[in-house]
């Protein structure tokens, strides 16, 4: 098994030291910070959301397999800033509106779309359409993640795409939604640029639209 | 459709918003168009063959469908306690998101004259306190539910009225306990701040109303109240269920635990108690799963493992033709006893459903619904429990009706309630038997509800940074004892 290999199976089984070892042992090999992601942490990761979708991975194995991806990339990424070349697939200001406290999903899908080579601004949970709109500004963001699972919250998501407009940023940037209670029909409704289903449909999502723009 | 439905009893477990497949119809005769909300709901090939979900069709001409008729059996309370003996009756009301229960007491004797139910008219509105919320809150219906749910009382009371030949001005109190939601709707107190983080309620104690007031006719105009709320979800359905279980007698910590869409959870003590409520969602009522039903005809309720393999109850003894939420337990720990199932919730041998007397079978997704329903349960004992300091409990009461009819093993075998199933006690309608105990002490401080309300504390979990992750470990199902077969 190449050490790409083996570095794929580290993620997918979670194991956080393991996947940790073999990128140092990469490095040290004389492999480019760079090549890990296409040849070892997406195609893990994609693999990871074919078996969510599957129902063969449920919350908990899903999130370990993307802390160990994270143990990856927590190396990788400083070493990325001196690469000129490698460029993010785009950047994501992230969170779940204000009102709702749920922050497992949102992170599962922050973490797929940072080992597809996303950057993530995270803001958290309980967040103003204000935070928003500072954070587009601030990190020159093109995508917003946005997240909800309850009904009574979920309509927050359209109060943030107005104040996109109103700050005159709607056009700069991609609005993704999700969350158990949305549906397709009302995403569109609302005026989003997409709804992600699942994690693994938001990742697809958000590579769709950066390779239609 | 949906109006037309409901009052034959029909439910819309999403407030017939299109969202879920809970109303699912087939048109045998006749025409219904399909919209997008459907599209999305249904496979072509279900559209095909006539299935459409009935809150989104509108009727426009004769139509004949298939539907599932679904009786409701609602508990009551018939429990002997003691009482200081007073003049008059009394009417003790449990209003629940789903059923109401209601008797009337002649208060010198304890006796119950009268016993009343009925499903809560508000339920078209949504099934769970989250979705009648959205109706409430974001569809301006609040004004609508507290006149629907005022009435239906009303008309409950006058029925135990008629069926115990007694005069509305004999009646001395009355008595209404229910969830903070339903508290609001009642009272007519905006239920705005419920619906979004913190949940915390702007007014949640004690409202107190003449008859009058609420648009009954009894001649002495009685009092009528609506027993305050401990905090958050938590309301006086809980406060009264721990009058009726007296957890403020014992020495030892000693719990309670409402198990629903919303499950509550009070632990301690004659110290003090410690309450929280966590957001299981309908796995419980069997709403989201995929061939699940009421407890009713044609429901496998208990699923036990034997030597010649897994052995499946059904009511009524005939066909089986669906899994409520008890069968829904006993399956998953079935699976575990028996290996089908793995303990990270997989089905062992990748399969993607596990045929449990045909037609019906138990999904991966199912056994999904499930982990996340006994997680949310799990993660709120465990965090109460280390917040009491407590390392066991000696007696944990089941309130409710699911409390009444889950298998206290399975519940421990799939790590909803982690206790020895000796120890674990259904307590049936505790909130209706509170409710009554109240009517003898709405006075006197000593044991009454206002006495037991103070000693107890609101704890809001989902606030608690370590939930989260509490939640996620408790996600995947315990590994077998090695004493559980037998």
């Amino acid at each position: 098994m190449s050490i790409f290999e083996e570095l794929q199976q580290a993620i997918i089984d979670g194991k956080a030291p393991v996947a940790k070892e073999l990128t140092e042992r990469g490095l040290k090999e004389g492999i480019k910070p760079h090549e890990f992601f296409p040849k070892a942490i997406i195609p893990a990761m994609d693999e990871v959301g074919r078996r969510m979708r599957d129902c063969e991975f449920f919350i908990p194995e899903v999130l370990i397999a993307a802390r160990a991806a994270r143990g990856a990339t927590d190396i990788l990424r400083p070493l990325l800033l001196g690469e000129e070349s490698i460029k993010p697939a785009g950047t994501v200001v992230i969170g779940t509106v204000k009102g709702d406290l749920h922050d497992i999903g949102k992170n599962i899908v922050a973490m797929m779309l940072e080992s597809a080579g996303f950057r993530i601004v995270d803001l958290g949970v309980d967040v103003s359409p204000e935070k928003i709109v500072d954070a587009v500004k601030q990190q020159n963001a093109n995508f917003v993640a946005l997240s909800a699972l309850l009904t009574t919250t979920m309509v927050n998501m359209k109060a943030i795409i107005e104040a996109l407009v109103a700050a005159g940023l709607r056009d700069k940037v991609k609005v993704l939604v999700g969350g158990a209670p949305l549906t397709d029909a009302w995403a569109h409704s609302i005026g989003a640029d997409g709804y992600g289903k699942d994690a693994p449909g938001a990742v697809e999502l958000a590579r769709r639209l950066v390779s239609a723009a | 459709m949906r109006d037309l439905l409901f009052d034959q009893g029909v439910e819309f477990p999403c407030g017939g918003q299109g969202r879920c497949r809970g109303c699912r119809i087939r048109i045998l005769n006749g025409k219904a168009e399909v919209n997008r909300a459907q599209q999305e709901r249904l496979s072509p090939e279900e559209i095909a063959n006539g299935w459409r979900l009935a809150c989104q069709c509108i009727v426009e001409g004769d139509l004949e469908i298939e539907l599932r008729q679904w009786d409701a059996a609602i508990l009551v309370d018939d429990t002997v306690f003691a009482f200081r003996p007073r003049q008059g009756l009394g009417v003790a009301v449990d209003l629940g998101t789903t059923t109401l229960a209601a008797q009337l007491l002649d208060l010198a004797t304890g006796r119950v004259l009268a016993v009343s139910t009925a499903l809560n008219a508000q339920a078209r509105y949504g099934a769970d306190v989250m979705s009648r919320l959205h109706f409430a809150v974001l569809e301006g219906g609040q004004h609508q539910l507290e006149t629907l749910i005022r009435q239906q009382i009303g008309a409950l009371i006058e029925q135990l009225l008629f069926s115990a030949g007694k005069h509305g001005a004999e009646i001395a109190d009355i008595v209404v306990v229910g969830n903070t939601v339903m508290h609001h709707f009642f009272c007519g107190i905006d239920a705005e701040p419920l619906a979004h983080y913190p949940f915390e309620p702007a007014e949640g104690g004690l409202q107190t109303f003449r008859s009058s007031a609420l648009g009954w006719k009894h001649a002495g105009d009685p009092l009528v109240r609506f027993l305050p709320c401990l905090g958050g979800f938590v309301g006086s359905d809980v406060l009264a269920g721990i009058l009726a279980t007296k957890l403020t007698e014992h020495d030892d910590l000693v719990g309670l635990i409402d198990l629903g869409t919303n499950g509550e959870i009070v632990i301690g003590n004659k110290e003090g108690l410690l309450c929280a409520s966590t957001a299981a969602g309908p796995a419980f009522e069997a709403a989201k799963i995929s061939m699940g039903m009421r407890a009713s005809t044609g429901a496998i309720s208990q699923v036990t493992v034997n030597r010649d393999g897994v052995h499946c109850h059904v009511i009524g003894d005939g066909a089986p033709s669906g899994l409520c939420g008890s069968g829904l337990v006993d399956a998953v720990a079935a699976g575990l006893e028996l290996g089908v199932i793995a303990t990270s919730g997989r089905f062992s041998k990748g399969e993607n459903s596990w045929m449990l007397a045909p037609p019906v079978a138990l999904t991966q997704n199912d056994i999904r619904e499930l982990q996340l329903a006994k997680a949310a349960i799990a993660a709120g004992i465990k965090l109460l429990m280390q917040r009491k300091g407590a390392k066991e409990l000696t007696r944990l009461y089941l309130a409710g009706a699911f409390g009444n009819y889950i298998d206290r093993a399975s519940a421990q075998r799939i790590g909803l309630i982690d206790f020895p199933p000796e120890r674990v006690e259904a307590a049936g309608n505790t909130a209706l038997l509170g409710a009554k105990l109240a009517l003898f002490s709405l006075d006197s401080e000593d044991g009454s509800y206002a006495g037991v309300r103070r000693r107890v504390e609101h704890v809001a979990l989902n606030a608690d940074p370590s939930f989260q992750d509490v939640f996620v470990e408790e996600l995947a199902f315990p590994q077998a004892r090695p004493t559980s077969i037998n």
